[in-house]
């Protein structure tokens, strides 16, 4: 179910999220991949490549950072506006949270 | 909602996309390990010897090895034997594997499954189950696998596997002892709406006994198997107006084995594939690693020491024809084996291209 970012918006940003450990990252042949090792999550039929903010993102999810901080690393590291990091962000917790990859603490 | 940041791909897409890099680098990306020999049936055409007097590799040793594999790379993984569900740590293994990232496929003769089981892949799924069935009367099927009741355990394993909705596909080897029941066998596949496949030439023994090879159905007999099955008719035509011609390489191995895939066995043996056993690295002794990136290689770079004919055969990728088969068979890696080699005629006059021009590169067959 797609979040009402912008009525959320500041709780959202003060969110803090954690990884599912029903899901293992690799890293293979350069590419970062999530693959699902419990029934229901994800879909077994599928691999869930991300890309290279998506990976960063997924490296920064901790349980502990909370996702305004998560938003600031990324304007940081890569060229992108808060506003484009914050989509980016919104964009990609929403679907990790579809495929129960995350969830929050 | 499609996220761009996380693309979800089916397997075939992302492994070819990561197919070259994974050639270049050497990486892993595909292996098989047979947990054990040991098998609770007695079939009559397994390739497989136990030996007694040979110590299984334990809990620990395989849990290093799955350690140092996926450290390497290794992302789709077999899991096979002998029969895997008979070793009491299977399930430990088996999640260990899949905590590991492991995504994995599981050979096994179904006879062992039980509810337990059963509700454990359906916690924990593999990629896909594959069982072999050998017949689809308990007659049919027992004469091949020598084990009374080993029929009515299998179709148990089957319903217990699909009850809980377990990526299940189906199987069988041809033989003289089955072949009657093989478009049975297909059907009850199909009615249960699971993908069926089948094999029909049967190898020797891996210490190199042709006993399986008695029950090989002629050559004449594979190809009509061929041309009755729409399914495979259309592959071999694909496969034919697409792949002719001798190999590109000089080496030995022309195929893929030992590029991106390995084989490993109870004893901790790495080698380049199941069918080529020997020369192979021992794991007990050293890293995979090691295994990997040194000796491995060094069987690839192999070249025949001979004036091999089989490299020169316009009919190479229809054949199979393999340098560890052939030393099975034969004695000799660079020997054409005599079976595969009239089955390779016959195909390519039943589904030959009339112009060799529409060939591509041999290369491509080898795509993961």
């Amino acid at each position: 179910m797609k979040r009402n970012i912008g009525r959320e918006k500041v709780n959202y940003l003060e969110r803090c999220y954690q990884k599912n450990p029903d899901i293992v990252s690799r890293k293979i042949a350069d590419e970062c991949i999530l693959v699902p090792i419990r029934q229901n999550v994800g879909d077994l039929e599928s691999i869930y490549t991300l890309n290279e903010v998506a990976t960063r993102i997924w490296e920064l999810i901790d349980g502990k950072r909370k996702v305004k901080e998560i938003k600031d690393k990324i304007v940081e590291e890569f060229e992108v506006t808060p506003e484009e990091a914050e989509k980016d962000l919104t964009d990609l917790l929403q679907k990790l949270e579809e495929i129960k990859g995350i969830k929050e603490v | 909602m499609e996220c761009p940041h996380i693309p979800i791909i089916p397997h075939r897409k992302f492994s070819k996309r990561i197919y070259n890099k994974a050639v270049s680098e050497r990486i892993p990306l595909a292996g098989e390990i047979e947990l054990t020999f040991r098998c609770n049936l007695k079939c009559a055409h397994c390739y497989v010897v136990y030996e007694l007097k040979k110590k299984e590799m334990t809990y620990k040793e395989i849990c290093h090895i799955l350690d140092e594999i996926t450290e390497a790379g290794c992302l789709w993984f077999l899991i096979t034997g002998g029969e895997p569900l008979v070793r009491d740590d299977f399930l430990d293994i088996y999640t260990y594997a899949k905590k590991k990232g492991l995504i994995i496929t599981l050979f096994t003769n179904g006879t062992l499954i039980t509810p337990q089981i059963a509700d454990y892949l359906r916690d924990w799924p593999p990629f896909a189950v594959e069982i072999t069935l050998y017949g689809i009367t308990k007659q049919t099927y027992e004469r091949v696998t020598g084990v009374p009741g080993s029929f009515d355990h299998c179709m148990e394993g089957i319903h217990l596997l699909l009850e809980r909705n377990i990526p299940l596909k189906l199987k069988t080897m041809v033989m003289t002892l089955n072949q009657n029941e093989l478009w049975d066998i297909k059907k009850y596949a199909e009615d249960l709406g699971v993908q069926f496949t089948f094999d029909p030439i049967l190898t020797p023994k891996i210490d190199g006994s042709k006993e399986p090879c008695r029950l090989r159905i002629p050559p004449e007999e594979v190809v009509k198997l061929d041309l009755a099955d729409e399914g495979r008719l259309k592959e071999w035509k694909e496969f034919c107006q697409e792949l002719w011609g001798p190999a590109k390489s000089d080496k030995l191995f022309v195929c893929g084995a030992g590029q991106t895939s390995f084989h490993i066995n109870p004893y901790g043996q790495l080698a380049i594939c199941g069918m080529s056993r020997n020369p192979s690295y021992d794991l007990r002794q050293g890293s995979f690693q090691d295994g990997w990136y040194d000796f491995i290689p060094k069987i690839r770079k192999q070249k025949p020491k001979t004036d091999y004919k089989c490299a020169k055969c316009d009919l190479l990728s229809l054949c199979g024809q393999c340098p560890g088969w052939a030393k099975l068979e034969n004695n000799n890696p660079e020997t054409p084996i005599e079976y595969l080699c009239q089955i390779a005629h016959l195909r390519a006059k039943a589904f030959g291209p009339k112009e060799k021009s529409q060939t591509k590169k041999r290369e491509e067959l080898y795509i993961a």
